[in-house]
């Protein structure tokens, strides 16, 4: 990315950015942190935190550029930076372990699921969304943010500050993930899921 | 449902470079390539079962994901304090 210029906004311009470019974001600012702590209050907070920081630093935003883009990424770096250490969800695996271990971009693509589609398809919400709430919090993230929020590979990349090859096999083995739990959702439906 | 595998004897059975083209289809179901990618979708699809059936799963879990993870409602008093805060700070 190239060097944020720092602006010099008057009250009113940041009024009006603030008002007009980071609010119309607040929905999907609360659904992300809601995704990420599983806690209502912990959510309001982590976006409240984030607007407040938002607003703070708005110096470095330039009007009309990317405003979700540059949010979400102020949400995830708060929720890293001071969320993660106090949430009530202990994390299922250490991260630092999935940094390591999953970060290389080589990528086995042959390591098909045997899922079939007519099983997924009867799937119910509930059992998708607690899949998706299942997966380790890196690999969750780069699904809601890709499937729920449409951003492309290139602006995940910028938010989650790691190269796109790793935004991309990231995503493949977050799916690769998902499909293991769908998988066992449908067996439990009785639907064989076994080649025959 | 059967009815994606009706003309599955036209195609070949297993992939030549799976790792290329599984890469390739994701890819496309997310948006990340250029006009062209419809003709070689088509294509492959037509050509190759295991892309076929890579294609079409992949396609039902991020149309699943999209349809059911539905939005929490955002608590009703979260931008008035938001607001609050700001003005505070101003």
């Amino acid at each position: 990315m190239s060097e944020v210029q720092r602006k010099k906004y008057s009250d009113r311009d940041k009024n009006s950015i603030f008002d007009n470019e980071f609010m119309p974001h607040i929905d999907s600012m609360y659904n992300f942190a809601f995704r990420l702590t599983f806690d209502e209050d912990d959510a309001k907070d982590l976006v409240q935190d984030t607007y407040l920081k938002a607003y703070r630093f708005i110096n470095s935003f330039e009007k009309g550029t990317n405003a979700k883009a540059w949010l979400f990424r102020i949400l995830k770096n708060s929720f890293i930076n001071e969320y993660r250490k106090k949430s009530k969800q202990p994390t299922k695996v250490d991260y630092q372990e999935v940094e390591t271990y999953y970060n290389s971009e080589s990528v086995d693509y042959s390591i098909t699921s045997d899922l079939r589609v007519d099983a997924v398809k009867d799937l119910i919400g509930d059992e998708i969304s607690n899949a998706l709430n299942s997966l380790a919090v890196d690999f969750r993230t780069v699904i809601i943010l890709c499937d729920l929020e449409g951003f492309t590979y290139e602006e995940m990349a910028k938010i989650l500050d790691i190269p796109i090859g790793t935004v991309r096999s990231r995503l493949h083995r977050a799916r690769n993930l998902l499909k293991e739990k769908l998988r066992s959702y449908a067996q439990n439906m009785g639907y064989d899921t076994e080649e025959d | 449902m059967m009815e994606n595998l009706k003309s599955s004897g036209d195609r070949k059975l297993s992939c030549g470079d799976e790792t290329k083209c599984f890469q390739l289809l994701e890819s496309i179901l997310d948006g990340e390539n250029g006009l062209d990618s419809k003709q070689v979708l088509n294509e492959k699809l037509a050509k190759c079962q295991p892309c076929f059936e890579y294609y079409h799963l992949e396609q039902a879990i991020r149309e699943l994901v999209k349809t059911k993870c539905t939005m929490q409602p955002v608590p009703e008093e979260l931008a008035a304090s938001i607001r609050q805060k700001i003005e505070e700070i101003r």
